[in-house]
């Protein structure tokens, strides 16, 4: 068979010189213990972890750029609180001016229309303060400041206030000397200064956010485009490891399909070798044959007992031998006929084959024990075939016992698979020679002891084989064996 | 019955058609058998042609048909035989080595009365022979002539 595929004539394939296709590691130079241990992953993890890399990029990024724009989007409402605060001191120290020259004009003339900026500070006061806290009240040392403040403009509205009653009650000359100097000239004197602290300090902090905030946009800038970057060459590699994989896989798929149609062309090539042996072979066998039995029946009576021998020799061989290729074209077939897979009631199917064999059982002493067997996922005449194999042999060997015993049953060692026996106390085998047993024409009895061609065994492992199970056999010489194999099992019914 | 119905016997193999003559000896029949070498030999038989111009008319009682043969295989004559309104009638036994399904399924299609696997041992091929032989030639009845 093996000859046949080679001889044919084949155009050159370069699939066929490469070795055994491989999928998963592609050839990545080895850089290091890192790029060695990545290299053992499969591509299905490779990826994920590429993607999941350009998604950790991702929500970093993210991250930090949503906290520069909130500090951003924070220091610019700072900053309006900070220029509202400075144009709220600019307006404050107006006020506290005019109010100021106003009531000297006051203490100097009596006359009540200049108090009129001092009592509109007095009355508006209260409503200053409270935006100069309101505006200053996420900063603690303005707040002090302004704390400060609220207190001395307090004093000097009050030194003010006394100032206008000492006017009203004595007259100018008690008054005279506060109105050259002012009735409250060292608490506005401290008033102004602080407001000038006041201003310059918001000054201060304007100008560190506005470092700040550039600093943190140049931050974001960069970030985004060093991102962009790292996902680029990520990605790109992802690609590149996608890529490899669906080329291999297609070059993988193309090979395979190269190779269904050479196996194909030499399954066609296999069946008209096995139609010309299953043809050609036998007729020189039949006329061997025959012209052995007409020879010994024209000249029966001038042949000698040796003669005569000679002549049965010839006529057995070719009936062995055209045993022997009946056996091997059943042996081929089995391998290439499509296969049934039903539900098989091997109880029934055991029944059917004693049946079958009940012309053989003529004359034999043997007690059965058919243990009930559980029903099968397979071909039925396959599976028929192996029950006929393996109990005629275990008929066969049994044929020295006066009292044969061949036992059928299944263990129960596994719930997936039916694992089946045919148990025999015969001539059994040396464990020795197990690896022998299911070969084709292998066999461990000389033909005067036993007939056989070699492949009963060799049929049973293919047919077992195809069926997706295994077949093994367990053996004491002169005491019996026990061939096992194993079945999908039927799913029950519901 | 005035005159004998031969059997025809299409084997390319000569030890073949002698086998099967000494089965048929047995029974006294082998005198009725025409043996044919090849397919086209067969037509030419039924259709009174070439070495057969001058053969006596009418069909033979049975065709035991080789599948292998030389220039015109018996797959085709049975096909030309089936086709033929003349010939139909004419019960054809496939008398093969072959076993394969294949053979069987198609010669069956093509409207084989019978498929035979030629026995390996010979006295067993001789059994087959003779009984065929038998059967066809003696126990049953062909169909009339002109049908």
């Amino acid at each position: 068979m093996e000859s046949i595929t080679q001889e044919r004539p084949v155009e050159p394939e370069p699939v066929q010189s490469e070795p055994t296709p491989d999928i998963s590691p592609a050839p990545i130079p080895k850089t290091g213990g890192l790029m060695e241990w990545f290299t053992h992953w499969s591509i299905e993890r490779r990826v994920l972890a590429g993607f999941g890399l350009v998604f950790a990029g991702i929500v970093v990024i993210a991250a930090i750029s949503y906290r520069n724009t909130s500090v951003l989007i924070e220091n610019s409402r700072l900053d309006t609180k900070s220029h509202e605060l400075v144009q709220l001191l600019g307006s404050v120290g107006q006020a506290l001016d005019a109010a100021e020259s106003g009531h000297r004009r006051y203490l100097v003339t009596g006359d009540e229309s200049y108090l009129r900026p001092y009592r509109n500070l007095a009355e508006q006061m209260p409503e200053y303060l409270r935006f100069l806290r309101g505006l200053t009240s996420e900063d603690p040392e303005q707040q002090t400041r302004v704390g400060t403040l609220e207190r001395l403009i307090a004093r000097q509205l009050g030194a003010e206030a006394e100032a206008i009653t000492q006017r009203e009650k004595h007259g100018y000359q008690a008054v005279r000397h506060l109105a050259l100097s002012g009735a409250a000239k060292t608490e506005l004197e401290g008033i102004q200064r602080l407001m000038m602290e006041l201003e310059s300090a918001e000054q201060r902090s304007l100008t560190l956010r506005v470092t700040q905030s550039a600093g943190s946009t140049r931050n974001t800038i960069a970030l985004l485009g060093l991102g962009a970057v790292m996902q680029f060459f990520l990605l790109a590699f992802v690609y590149i490891l996608i890529h490899h994989d669906v080329t291999e896989r297609r070059r993988v798929a193309m090979e395979l399909q190269t190779r269904g149609e050479l196996l194909q062309a030499a399954n066609k090539e296999l069946e008209a070798f096995s139609y010309s042996v299953s043809h050609d072979l036998r007729a020189p066998l039949r006329h061997i044959d025959g012209y052995a039995a007409l020879l010994s029946k024209s000249a029966g009576e001038a042949l000698n007992d040796k003669a005569r021998r000679y002549l049965q020799t010839i006529s057995d061989s070719a009936k062995q031998m055209g045993q022997l290729i009946d056996d091997l074209l059943v042996f081929s077939r089995m391998g290439r006929q499509d296969m049934l897979r039903t539900t098989v009631n091997l109880d029934q199917l055991v029944t059917t084959v004693l049946h079958d064999l009940r012309l053989d059982l003529q004359g034999r002493t043997i007690s059965w024990t058919i243990q009930p067997l559980p029903n099968v996922l397979g071909d039925p005449a396959m599976l028929r075939q192996v029950f006929m194999n393996l109990i005629s042999n275990a008929v066969k060997f049994t044929a020295t016992r006066t009292k044969a015993e061949i036992t059928v049953g299944a263990t129960n060692r596994s719930v997936s698979e039916a694992e089946i026996f045919v148990r025999d106390n015969g001539v059994g085998f040396d464990m020795q020679y197990v690896n022998k047993l299911f070969g084709v024409f292998q066999r461990l009895h000389r033909n005067d002891e036993f007939e056989g061609t070699g492949i009963g065994l060799a049929n049973v492992r293919r047919i077992i084989h195809r069926h997706g199970g295994k077949t093994w056999a367990e053996g004491v010489p002169d005491q019996g064996a026990t061939f096992y194999f194993s079945l999908p099992l039927a799913r029950a019914p519901r | 019955m005035t005159t004998v119905k031969p059997i025809l016997l299409a084997e390319d193999n000569p030890r073949d058609a002698e086998l099967a003559l000494a089965a048929m000896e047995e029974h006294h029949i082998a005198d009725k058998v025409v043996v044919c070498r090849d397919g086209a030999e067969v037509l030419d038989y039924l259709y009174c042609r070439g070495i057969f111009s001058s053969r006596q008319e009418g069909n033979p009682v049975v065709v035991f048909l080789d599948l292998k043969m030389p220039k015109i295989n018996g797959l085709e004559v049975l096909r030309t035989i089936k086709n033929d309104v003349n010939l139909k009638p004419i019960p054809v036994v496939m008398l093969t080595s072959s076993r394969e399904e294949d053979d069987l399924a198609q010669s069956y299609a093509l409207g084989a009365n019978a498929y035979v696997v030629k026995p390996v041992e010979f006295h067993q091929f001789i059994t087959a022979v003779k009984e065929l032989g038998v059967f066809w030639g003696v126990i049953n009845e062909p169909p009339p002539e002109g049908s």
